[in-house]
């Protein structure tokens, strides 16, 4: 039977752990409200500057030649079988835990994206998103035969596709254990072809852990973005595809929907496909006038997009990952509650037999004198 | 009177403005540059300078801090740094930051960036112009 002072000593341990998660849930709370103002007074900036790029990238069709960020697929496919250049992934998660899912779903996301072999169909969110050419380009490059010498990341992605080709015909493995398998695979291949720029301490152990290079991280800003780190971030990553050294530059972050949902998102930063704005081209047929000209603008115009980009999805970073921490805070702090409540009961069983008990022993007693 | 919308964007403070106008007067990287409606299409970069727009008879100020300017025939895009109405500069910090500016320029030492404090004293001064404080 168990002991009235055991128990008590549990009730009493979860109800500090309840007060401990209250407290963390009402500092998500007025953080989230913070974090959701610069959020929400961002978005417009975003969307405008992302209007302006597609009405510029239609003009650039066929002009791609102007500017080194600007291509067109078939160059791109091109510049890839030549080159030997490395995919660069920003991830941006959370420098805390205790906020539910939150990161590990992005990880989550990163690693279908990292280890994307073709075989995942249409998880993500924004197969109307424009902007979102990684799978694309991957797709169109794993079409092409290789020729008679491959490029290190051709072979990279031969293989990496031959192996999950493999291992699909052992046994129908989903697409997740394939992407499992591939890597296990070719561990070493993949992670020579990738680079990492991470924000939030728990991205970067959680990516160092499994072995990938990682070329930057950021620490103590997830929850309060500031537009100088994008900025940074920008600026590496400009300065390496400028280079030559990388060729592909995949940005994955949580997007805040509402309080209540949060879905990882991934957007390439670079290079830009002008074949992904041919839509757009219906609408406006005019020329532009630039002043001085385009490429001193797009010299401006382009970091500075990635820059907001990056910033904007740092902001919606915060927003989601606060949010999730009040989630998971308040779920805390209820089933403390609960278990509270179920204690007690048990508690006052127990007490209740124990004197049950006694009475019994003490008529049992007196019984037994007369 | 045909008019154009004019909306201005910043990064951390939302959309500041957003209004039909009859005339927007900027200063670009190529200089002063007057907008009316049906302009044709323009991208440009913007220098930190006080914009005037001319609304409803009215003349507006508002303060950019450099930026870009998209123009179509029906509405101007300003996606500016920082933008700020007359009444929310804040004159004491523009001055200790022409200060700063000025004095940096001054030394031209190797290791300040020259550009960088080039950019910043044109701010301060444009901000300092809209007030109307005089610049010493």
């Amino acid at each position: 039977m168990a002991n009235l002072q055991h128990i008590r000593r549990r009730i009493k341990s979860v109800k500090n752990i309840q007060k401990i998660t209250n407290a963390m849930d009402m500092i998500a709370r007025s953080r989230f409200n913070a974090a959701r103002e610069a959020l929400l007074s961002n978005v417009p900036y975003v969307a405008k500057t992302k209007e302006i790029m597609r009405r510029v990238m239609t003009q650039m069709r066929g002009r791609e030649y102007e500017h080194p960020f600007v291509k067109t697929r078939a160059d791109l496919i091109a510049e890839q079988q030549e080159g030997a250049g490395k995919f660069l992934f920003i991830v941006i998660a959370s420098d805390k835990g205790l906020a539910g899912s939150f990161s590990s779903n992005v990880f989550k996301s990163a690693h279908d994206m990292i280890e994307y072999d073709g075989t995942d169909t249409g998880s993500s969110l924004d197969d109307d998103d424009d902007e979102n050419f990684h799978k694309k380009n991957f797709d169109a490059l794993k079409g092409i035969k290789p020729s008679g010498k491959r490029t290190p990341k051709q072979q990279r992605q031969m293989s990496a596709t031959g192996s999950v080709a493999k291992a699909t015909q052992k046994g129908g493995a989903t697409s997740k254990t394939n992407v499992n398998v591939a890597r296990e695979y070719n561990d070493a291949d993949y992670v020579d072809g990738i680079e990492l720029i991470t924000v939030g301490r728990r991205a970067t152990t959680h990516f160092k852990q499994r072995g990938y290079n990682i070329i930057k991280s950021y620490h103590g800003v997830s929850e309060r973005p500031q537009y100088k780190y994008a900025k940074e971030i920008a600026d590496i990553v400009i300065d390496r595809f400028d280079s030559g050294e990388i060729i592909d530059v995949t940005l994955i972050y949580t997007q805040f929907k509402s309080a209540i949902s949060c879905v990882p998102d991934s957007v390439t930063l670079l290079p830009i496909v002008t074949d992904d704005y041919a839509k757009a081209s219906a609408t406006l047929k005019e020329e532009y006038i630039y002043e001085p000209d385009v490429v001193t603008i797009l010299n401006d115009f382009l970091p500075r997009r990635i820059a907001t980009r990056i910033y904007g999805a740092m902001l919606h970073s915060a927003a989601s990952e606060l949010s999730s921490r009040m989630n998971a805070m308040s779920n805390a702090t209820d089933n403390a509650q609960e278990l509270v409540g179920r204690l007690n009961l048990f508690y006052n069983k127990v007490r209740q037999a124990g004197i049950t008990n006694e009475i019994n022993e003490i008529v049992g007693g007196a019984n037994a004198l007369e | 009177m045909a008019t154009i919308l004019l909306e201005i964007a910043t990064p951390d403070k939302g959309e500041i403005y957003k209004n039909d106008i009859n005339m927007l007067i900027t200063r670009s990287i190529c200089g002063e540059l007057g907008i009316l409606p049906k302009h044709a299409n323009l991208l440009t970069a913007l220098l930190p300078n006080v914009m005037r727009i001319k609304e409803n008879g009215g003349e507006v100020q508002i303060f950019v801090s450099g930026g870009f300017m998209e123009v179509t025939p029906e509405k101007i895009t300003i996606l500016a740094d920082a933008a700020e109405k007359p009444d929310d500069i804040d004159v004491e910090r523009a001055k200790s930051a022409f200060q700063r500016a000025s004095e940096r320029l001054a030394k031209k030492n190797d290791d300040i960036d020259i550009d960088r404090a080039e950019a910043a004293l044109a701010r301060a001064k444009a901000r300092l112009l809209v007030k109307g404080v005089p610049i010493g």
